[in-house]
């Protein structure tokens, strides 16, 4: 009988050769560690300071006062900004209640629809209904220049209002280009396969010209009298005096271009989730007896889910904050908070004290989003 | 030696590497802070001495940068800057051009320590620029022809007695419109800034998203002929009430006059906030062909404006950048900005008859001095609450 073998001693070149490895491991990371360092510590380091004027930025007296600098700490500017009260709006009733106890509720909601599934008895139920409540408050079907909606988080606080109108922009936004981006990436997975990379490349295609020319096309194809107007009225469904107006400078516009924009980027994640799936679990599955549906759900949802979840997030962050698409497109009720954040830097507010709480506000957001989802990021599905 | 280094190590290494960046790079920010405030003090004593006599000729050479509006370069508007080109330093000092978006991004742009030689913002922002110690006052020896410029025109840009400013180009903001289908009957049959309350035209007109301009048309409607400059709390208050009426109506608060011209001229609006070279285009654009379309005249005066040279209080070369400046100050570059981009100019001596399409002349009323004074036209002029109208705006457009 062989006796069990003692672990095998690793030899000195061995040894060398690990940590070799871990320095040209490393190596490769280390450019990107100091870029990180330079060009996001650095700058976060400055608006955090700014955000709690501990201390001043401005070589004189003069500059100081122009860029509306304090000269020591003060919760006035966070208070300006968070101190105000929000109204829940759901078809016949307004409730009132404090942000924070709204952040409170949310904190518990991502909680929930994060770690629910750990729950013994009703733990799918529990991540849904969590999953449905964050979601229901920003979800909006844009019909013409508004916004329809189960319901809607508003405030007096003019900020925080524009923030709101911004999430749900944001967020209607994602779950449209997911949407759209899932049949795309699953044909591209599933019904091509000497061309898929082909396909793939028509389907980036639109990032080899400029965001801003894309924009722009838009406002050809959406105006009153562009490509869709024109159309309607060729067949008569739309009065030659009466064009459909919302097609342009609306929240519509912006949430159709922001869609637009981000679809071919975020085939790619979706569409590597799908490329590891092992079509013999699904065969294995259907053998078994499972329906179609309990096979995408059981089988092909828990491992997608990572790219969806990464599909979002990558449309989501950068939507919260836009700037340029609702300046071209957004017309008078399409403003969101990254507009009014610019105003404070270089629009004319001079508050750079208060765009750094803005900034600061809207990036604690996105990392407690981000946090909260990385759990979804791991191969798995995570709570899925 | 053991060089040998293991996860622990280069974690380690990276960490205190990055530590010393984001240090040295703090510390970098002090120090040059520090010497900034230096300069800004050695810059805040030339400024409290009268300006004084440069000798373009003791200076070095080397290019003077000119941070202007696009098309003010000496490729698009060479008429500009060719007396100072072709003259004494046009070759040992070049001039080099850099764009500006607008007065506010200009500010914060030099207020964040970028070092222009000429600045070209306009003349309501002057207070801001000097008060911040960015600009310093002008040498008068070096610009012959200052005299033609009107005191109206050049008033606003004097700060504690001492000019700072060099007037250049004038004009007006105003909407223009198709007459063919904006009728005043609702406001009483006459031009008037009310139009923009008429919901019979909801969705049609378009306003700049200035938002000191939001709030002065705001302030024109209640007040009727009164200058908008000067307004309370209150008045702001009420002015903000009135802009958010005005927003009901609106399409869109563009941000380039391009834009709201292509969308003139595509059909998406019936009126739109413009200056004069915007309405010029949209009234000799092919798709207007036909079209009656105006340039409003209301009975609350139009607002207006005046931009030019300012010279940066940091510049090594402030006799050859003012020599520069004054070449933009003839009567012959005052003409040919009428002609090439329809704008009046500061300086009026012996313009209008170098102006080579009298046209221009007569629909801009260039040669009627009633014209540009109150209250048929209201001049831009430094606003002491400026941030109270920034504020009100703000709200305005993010409601």
């Amino acid at each position: 009988m062989a006796a069990a073998e003692p672990p095998l001693k690793r030899s000195r070149r061995e040894t060398r050769n690990d940590g070799g490895s871990a320095l040209s491991t490393y190596g490769l990371l280390a450019p990107t560690l100091l870029v990180l360092a330079a060009f996001f510590l650095l700058p976060l380091y400055y608006i955090f300071m700014f955000s709690v004027a501990l201390r001043r930025f401005s070589p004189t007296e003069a500059l100081a006062s122009l860029n509306g600098e304090l000269s020591g700490f003060t919760g006035e500017l966070w208070s300006k900004l968070l101190g105000v009260g929000v109204t829940v709006k759901v078809p016949g009733l307004d409730v009132d209640v404090p942000l924070l106890l709204v952040a409170i509720v949310f904190v518990v909601l991502l909680v929930l629809a994060v770690t629910g599934s750990k729950l013994k008895d009703y733990g799918s139920w529990v991540v849904g209904v969590a999953f449905a409540l964050l979601l229901v408050p920003f979800l909006t079907f844009p019909a013409g220049n508004n916004l329809v909606r189960v319901m809607e988080l508003t405030s007096d606080g003019q900020y925080v209002r524009l923030f709101f109108k911004s999430v749900t922009m944001a967020m209607t936004s994602s779950v449209a280009a997911v949407l759209i981006a899932i049949p795309v990436a699953y044909f591209l997975a599933f019904c091509v396969e000497r061309s898929k990379y082909t396909w793939l490349l028509i389907v980036i295609a639109p990032f080899l010209t400029s965001y801003l020319l894309r924009v722009f096309a838009w406002k050809v194809i959406l105006g009153d009298q562009g490509l869709i107007n024109s159309g309607l009225m060729a067949i008569g469904l739309v009065d030659q005096e009466n064009p459909l107006t919302f097609l342009i400078y609306s929240q519509f516009t912006v949430i159709v271009v922001l869609t637009y924009a981000w679809v071919p980027f975020i085939c790619l994640p979706i569409f590597l989730s799908f490329q590891t799936i092992d079509r013999r679990l699904l065969e294995a599955a259907m053998d078994l007896g499972a329906t179609r549906m309990q096979a995408f759900r059981k089988i092909s949802l828990p491992i997608i889910a990572p790219g969806i979840v990464a599909a979002f997030l990558f449309v989501f962050i950068p939507s919260i904050g836009e700037y340029i698409t609702p300046t071209l497109v957004g017309g008078v009720n399409g403003t969101m908070y990254g507009q009014s954040l610019a105003t404070q830097f270089v629009g004319g507010a001079f508050n750079w004290q208060f765009g750094s709480v803005m900034a600061l506000f809207l990036l604690g957001v996105v990392l407690l989003l981000t946090f909260a989802t990385s759990r979804f990021l791991r191969a798995g599905g995570g709570g899925i | 030696m053991n060089d040998k280094m293991t996860r622990k190590g280069f974690v380690a290494l990276t960490g205190a590497t990055s530590l010393a960046a984001f240090l040295a790079a703090c510390g970098g920010s002090s120090s040059s802070s520090s010497s900034s405030a230096g300069g800004d003090t050695a810059a805040a004593g030339s400024s409290a001495a009268a300006a004084p006599a440069l000798d373009p000729a003791t200076e070095a050479g080397g290019p003077i940068e000119v941070f202007t509006w696009a098309g003010y370069d000496n490729k698009d508007a060479p008429w500009m800057w060719d007396q100072y080109e072709t003259g004494a330093y046009g070759k040992d000092s070049p001039l080099k051009f850099t764009f500006l978006e607008d007065d506010q991004q200009a500010l914060a742009k030099v207020a964040s320590g970028y070092n222009p030689d000429i600045i070209h913002p306009c003349i309501a922002y002057t207070q801001q620029w000097a008060a911040a110690e960015l600009i310093q006052p002008l040498d008068m020896s070096l610009l012959p022809d200052y005299a033609g410029i009107p005191e109206a025109i050049s008033a606003g840009g004097i700060v504690d007695g001492k000019q700072y400013f060099l007037p250049f180009d004038v004009g007006f903001s105003c909407l223009t419109y198709d007459a063919d289908v904006i009728d005043f009957e609702k406001v009483g049959g006459e031009e008037s800034w009310e139009i923009l309350l008429d919901d019979r035209f909801k969705g049609r007109m378009a306003l700049f998203s200035d938002d000191a301009a939001i709030i002065k048309i705001g302030f024109l409607i209640n007040n009727g002929a009164k200058d908008p400059n000067v307004q309370t709390t209150e008045d702001i208050a009420a002015s903000k009430e009135t802009a958010l009426k005005v927003k009901a109506n609106l399409r869109n608060y563009w941000t380039s006059q391009t834009d709201t011209v292509n969308d003139f001229v595509n059909g998406n609006l019936d009126a739109t906030y413009t200056w004069p070279d915007g309405y010029w285009k949209i009234k000799n654009n092919p798709k207007m062909k036909g079209r009656n379309i105006k340039y409003m005249q209301p009975t609350q005066g139009r607002l207006a404006w005046t931009c030019g040279m300012v010279l940066n209080s940091k510049t090594a070369q402030p006799g050859r950048a003012t020599m520069a400046m004054a070449s933009t100050n003839r009567p012959s570059a005052g003409a040919a900005l009428t002609d090439n981009f329809q704008y009046a100019s500061g300086q009026q001596a012996g313009v209008s008859e170098l102006i080579k399409d009298k046209a221009l002349v007569t629909a801009f009323q260039i040669d009627d001095p009633a014209a540009w004074s109150p209250p048929l036209a209201w001049f831009e002029a430094p606003l002491p609450n400026y941030k109270e109208f920034v504020a009100a705006g703000e709200e305005v457009k993010s409601a």
